[in-house]
């Protein structure tokens, strides 16, 4: 098939928690440099550009327009702002390549959340009010008494519907948390963590523990797409984008099932659909999801089809997601391992997964990848997800 | 393979300063009205893409999300766009890709703004300019546009009194359209008198705060022709923006919008337009502020560049005229809810069909235009649609 999408460019910055060095506009110019020269291309052969931001995270209006320059996209054909998850900028740049193979089109995210509030994770769940209907919705919830917020009490709420389907224990969700802390090679822990660390961590809302829930990190990330003619002449190793999907579930909790990701359910199919994928849990070769709780790594798991609830224990028991298991899930260390530049991350999940593909994710290298799939879920209140699967061929 | 996509149907509801109904409610209003104009149920629309430029407006912090249901998107792929006021052109043209790149056949896209959530727009506004250099020099809108207008009037050497044509013209046709905020009688003097709000702009040159939404349905060229024998193509899309920075702009003067230049030919050369003065029939062009709508008209090629204070001079752009501009009020006439622009686009969907009831211009329409402005007065999107020559 001529007319596959691709990923030509990778480019990022991680970060500590805040970035104090660094404007939200230097942040994201570093990784678009980046991704041009991994690419060989320059700004004039920026076709189109595509970013995504939260004007209430960003603390402006109409925030995404402070990234056009960043990202090369003055004066340029295409020029798209999307409210959503960075992952999203994939889809829509997916789409505008499609429609028109002759373009490269930059997608990028950027988060810096600390100007807002401080590497505390502290301005998150100031937002999660805010983001709710409010007539009905906001009033309940902002009476609820926790310290911590309205978001642990929600995220306590789905981890125990989902723990009552399934049976898993609160042990059992602590090991996700300490596989991607020892996953991490690089961001916002320590090195390591073991069961003892997040089991005895600060109690946010039961069972959600600090060290289960991931803390919010800066960060920038740009990919360069271009349709499989365009690219066939360049030398480097190609990343394939074969399937993407998108999926919204209802808006409001009163009527959504808890502890049921509907939302990345919906998003797989067509991802799957589009790829060919029919077994997931046998053809995909590695996957970097979204664990920004620990919980919802193995809620994303079942819904993505990699294993069902039933044999969820003894995938966990066997090390089947860990970097040696049958099927590595966030070896980068996912967004419990690295941080949560939210929004960015879901860019970064998809950065990651090409890495791995292209045989480049040096210190944490899975061998023979050659199908992988990213995910990312825009966090609580809302029910949307996003899929890509990638692959070498 | 870029398919050729069409619209099949619209949804409009009245514009107000305040509506009693929530952003749900809104949405549900305006894309049941466009289920029922394009003859489809929700379970047939693909895909939805939303549209809403500021959330800081409403006060909800991603607020398509709260209207997945009301949209019918439960459980389907959603996208949301906000690039100001392009916002209105850029989600369809967003709608349009989805459907353009293969994916979709059947895509809803709605743009909404709920204006009226706050204690003052110029206020929300204000929260877009960088903090560090910008806000301190307490710029708003009607400044800022007071600026761009005495660059723009003083380089080609146009009027306010050409201005006040525009307002007169605008505010009148909306008296022929149900939807409209602000349907007016005024005169020149009318205008003239009217307060400044930041020179050369005056009161009765500005838009209103307006709550509101849209819709327009997307279909595949197979699902059209099953929906419908005139079906109405999507025939040019354009979007371009300079530099959100004042001090690094590619043009440094207001007067011509050379970012609006770009998008107008992009659309164009993909409509295979190569003038359009002769082969644009009717236009619905982005008017927040009456020297904007002369400006887009020059930018959109609709008239010589220079040549606005003319175009209104002479009434070519009169409901009557030659080339019609904004039968339905523009933003002047009809309100202006940022996200929801995309009126413009359903004025010329409506036009095309001959269903612009009261606002119907006498000639035959095939082919119009419109665009959307907005950001730190740098952003421009326009599509072109048609039936086929």
């Amino acid at each position: 098939m001529e007319n596959r999408v691709c990923i030509v460019g990778i480019g990022f910055v991680e970060s500590e928690p805040s970035v104090l060095g660094l404007s939200h506009k230097e942040l994201l110019f570093h990784s678009t440099r980046k991704a041009l020269d991994d690419a060989g291309l320059e700004r004039k052969d920026i076709g189109g550009a595509i970013t995504s931001s939260y004007d209430f995270l960003e603390g402006r209006s109409l925030s995404n327009q402070y990234s056009l320059d960043s990202i090369g996209g003055v004066m340029k054909p295409c020029d798209l702002r999307l409210g959503e998850d960075g992952i999203y900028t994939l889809f829509a740049g997916y789409m505008e390549v499609m429609t028109d193979p002759s373009k490269f089109v930059v997608v990028a995210s950027v988060q810096k959340a600390s100007d807002m509030g401080g590497p505390e994770g502290s301005t998150y769940p100031k937002l999660v009010l805010a983001s709710m209907e409010p007539v009905f919705s906001r009033p309940v919830c902002s009476s609820i008494p926790n310290v911590m917020g309205i978001e642990a009490v929600l995220a306590a709420m789905e981890a125990r519907a989902f723990m009552e389907r399934t049976g898993l224990t609160e042990e059992q969700l602590a090991k996700v948390a300490v596989k991607n802390l020892n996953n991490n090679n690089s961001g916002t822990k320590k090195a390591g963590a073991d069961l003892g660390d997040v089991l005895n961590s600060e109690m946010l809302s039961w069972p959600i523990r600090r060290l289960m829930k991931a803390k919010e990190t800066d960060a920038a990330c740009t990919l360069i797409l271009g349709s499989e003619r365009k690219v066939r002449s360049m030398t480097k190793p190609m990343v394939f984008i074969r399937g993407i999907g998108w999926c919204s579930d209802q808006s409001h909790l009163a009527f959504r099932p808890q502890g049921v990701a509907r939302e990345t359910k919906g998003a797989a199919s067509q991802a799957y659909k589009m790829a060919g994928v029919q077994h997931p849990d046998k053809e995909i070769d590695l996957g970097e999801i979204s664990d920004w709780y620990a919980h919802r790594e193995l809620m994303h798991c079942e819904a993505l089809g990699f294993c069902s609830a039933e044999e969820m224990g003894s995938r966990i028991a066997d090390a089947a997601f860990e970097k040696a298991g049958a099927l590595p899930i966030n070896v980068s260390g996912g967004l419990l391992g690295r941080g949560n530049a939210i929004g960015t991350s879901g860019l970064l999940r998809v950065a990651q997964v090409a890495l791995q593909i292209r045989g480049q994710a040096n210190g944490y290298q899975v061998p023979g990848v050659g199908v992988g799939l990213a995910h990312s879920w825009s966090g609580i209140p809302v029910a949307c997800a996003g899929v890509t699967v990638l692959s070498k061929w | 393979m870029t398919r050729k996509v069409a619209i099949v149907g619209v949804g409009m509801q009245l514009f107000e300063f305040r509506k009693k109904e929530t952003v749900e409610e809104m949405i549900f209003d305006v894309t049941r009205n466009a289920l029922e104009n394009s003859q489809l149920s929700k379970e047939d629309i693909d895909a939805v893409v939303y549209g809403s430029a500021a959330d800081a407006f409403c006060g909800i912090h991603n607020s398509d999300k709260v209207a997945i249901d009301a949209s019918g998107g439960i459980l389907k792929p959603t996208m949301r766009n906000s690039t100001s006021g392009s916002t209105a052109i850029s989600t369809p043209i967003l709608g349009y890709t989805h459907v353009a790149s293969g994916l979709f056949d059947l895509v809803m896209v709605i743009c909404y703004e709920k204006m009226s959530e706050n204690l003052a727009a110029q206020a929300v506004f204000s929260t877009c300019y960088d903090e560090t250099f910008v806000r301190p020099l307490g710029l708003n809108v009607p400044i800022q546009c007071g600026l761009e207008a005495r660059a723009y009037l003083h380089r080609y050497g146009l009027t306010e009194r050409q201005m006040a044509k525009v307002s007169v013209k605008n505010r009148g046709n909306a008296m022929s359209n149900p939807y409209a905020q602000l349907p007016m009688k005024l005169t020149v003097h009318d205008v003239m008198s009217s307060p400044y709000l930041s020179w050369p702009v005056k009161r009765l040159d500005t838009s209103p705060v307006t709550d509101g939404a849209r819709a327009v349905v997307f279909a595949s060229e197979d699902v059209a022709r099953e929906l419908t024998d005139d079906p109405v193509w999507v025939k040019g899309v354009g979007r371009g923006a300079d530099s959100f920075w004042f001090m690094g702009r590619r043009n440094n003067d207001l007067g011509r919008l050379d970012y609006a230049y770009l998008a107008a030919k992009q659309a164009y050369d993909m409509a295979g337009i190569q003038n359009p003065m002769a082969e644009i029939d009717y236009a619905e062009v982005y008017d927040p502020f009456t020297y904007k709508e002369m400006q887009h008209c020059e930018a959109l090629g609709l008239c010589p560049e220079g040549g606005a204070g003319r175009m209104i001079d002479e009434g070519i752009s009169l409901k009557e005229g030659a080339l019609p501009v904004n039968a339905s009020g523009g933003l002047q006439g009809e309100g202006n809810p940022i996200g929801a622009g995309m009126s413009r686009l359903c004025w010329c969907y409506l036009q095309i069909k001959g269903q612009a009831g009261a606002c119907q211009v006498p000639k035959e329409v095939n082919t119009a235009v419109c665009n959307g402005w907005g950001g730190m007065f740098q952003y421009n999107a326009v599509m072109v649609i048609g039936r086929n020559s």
